[in-house]
């Protein structure tokens, strides 16, 4: 019975509610409540995954009566799968972490050597580093060391205090370690099997991340400023409005809109939204696997 | 100075110049602004040609160095990097603006670059 239950929770965690958080438009008001939703979902249904491969062949062996060779070998090969999730999402995770570390140092000694000091004229921060290119283009490039990468372009159609309010978006993205949330998702996108790998999740939670930058930017630079330096940018990239059949289009829209106005985020749904991450994480273990555990410890077939 | 301004510096040069050097003549350009030692600016090519971004050739008795692609190139290869992640490859850096696909990229590049001359 339990295993059947953690199934059904985690297939409906793994399915549906994926479905609904990314089609969601409450987590534009809430959107750090939206991320801990995204990470809270994403473990338990791991957690769920792992309960299953353990809880099933201990019913079905309790049911059958146990001590039988047969039980112990379905047993360890259930020890054995639930080993290999949790193996296979490590390993993950250690290639996506040292490969964007290696990607990152190099990204960082070029902007270095390309760097234009000459046209910093002005711009606070030792972590800034101006290219020589016309096309617009701020990013930001996390880790230890961190680096702030505008271009030319960038200086070219924002003013002063656009470009702060970019560099302050920027630097919200490296104060709060974005990237780690970012790597953790790629991570387990990648450990999931070929067929089954749904690309939402990491979208909307890049989308949810760009929301949480834009709002320490407005508290900083002011949302005039931020808004119209998103505007200009998106602008300003010559074959933004070619690309149509780019969802980040719809992305774009979005960000705006949530700058236009007074302050969009809410309280309330911050509130709810984090209670609900911490409940999804929470109650699945206590209701479904503590019983689960406690006849398991009763019954156990080595005694 | 630190060495990372020093690398910037002598690939600068080499930039500007648009022909291959002798670690003489880096040497010379360098210290018209300060005083640094001659093995300390071969060290910095030497350190240079190991990562790959400039070329070292053997020509009559000197050897020459030469950047291994122009400022331009080298900053559309950067700007690409930048704005390719896929989730296949690894979300490395953020951005402001948004993915676009590679093609798209270049393509932008490209216009950005002939709308400026
Ligand atoms: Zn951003």
């Amino acid at each position: 019975m339990t295993a059947l239950l953690l199934g059904a929770l985690g297939l409906t965690l793994s399915l549906l509610a994926p479905k609904l958080l990314a089609t969601a438009r409450w987590t534009d008001r809430a959107p750090v409540a939206g991320v801990l939703l995204w990470q809270s979902l994403t473990l338990t249904a791991v957690l769920c995954a792992l309960g299953v491969v353990l809880a099933a062949p201990e019913e079905a062996s309790r049911a059958a009566g146990a001590r039988h060779p047969e039980t112990v070998a379905a047993l360890l090969f259930s020890l054995a799968v639930a080993a290999t999730i949790v193996i296979r999402l490590i390993v993950s995770l250690v290639k996506v972490t040292s490969r964007a570390r290696a990607r990152r140092d190099r990204h960082r000694m070029l902007v270095d050597l390309l760097d234009r000091v000459e046209r910093h004229d002005g711009l606070s921060g030792g972590e800034v580093r101006i290219l020589e290119a016309p096309l617009p283009l701020a990013y930001c490039v996390p880790g230890r060391d961190p680096r702030v990468v505008l271009s030319d372009g960038v200086l070219k159609v924002l003013d002063r205090p656009q470009v702060d309010a970019v560099l302050a978006h920027e630097r919200a993205h490296l104060r709060h370690k974005h990237e780690l949330v970012m790597e953790s998702f790629t991570a387990f996108y990648q450990a999931v099997p070929g067929p089954l790998r749904d690309k939402a999740p990491l979208d909307a939670v890049h989308l949810l991340l760009e929301m949480v930058a834009d709002d320490a930017a407005r508290r900083r630079a002011g949302s005039g400023p931020l808004r119209a330096a998103l505007e200009r940018l998106t602008d300003a990239v010559p074959l933004a409005e070619e690309v149509t059949a780019d969802p980040e289009g719809e992305s774009r829209r979005r960000r705006l809109a949530r700058l236009e106005g007074p302050v969009a985020s809410s309280v309330a749904l911050t509130v709810a939204g984090t209670a609900a991450a911490a409940g999804l994480l929470v109650l699945p273990t206590v209701i479904l696997v503590v019983p689960w555990l406690a006849r398991a410890l009763d019954a156990w077939p080595f005694q | 100075m630190a060495r990372n301004d020093l690398e910037r510096e002598v690939m600068a040069k080499l930039w500007d110049a648009g022909e291959a050097l002798t670690v003489r003549q880096v040497f010379e350009l360098l210290n018209r602004d300060r005083d640094l030692a001659y093995t300390t600016v071969m060290t910095v090519l030497d350190r240079l040609a190991k990562k790959g971004l400039v070329i070292q050739r053997k020509d009559d008795r000197a050897y020459r160095y030469a950047p291994a692609q122009t400022r331009e190139e080298m900053t559309a290869g950067v700007m690409l990097d930048a704005l390719s992640a896929t989730p296949d490859r690894d979300a490395a850096l953020a951005y402001f603006v948004g993915r676009l696909s590679p093609e798209a990229l270049t393509a932008a590049i490209e216009k950005a670059r002939n709308i400026e001359r």
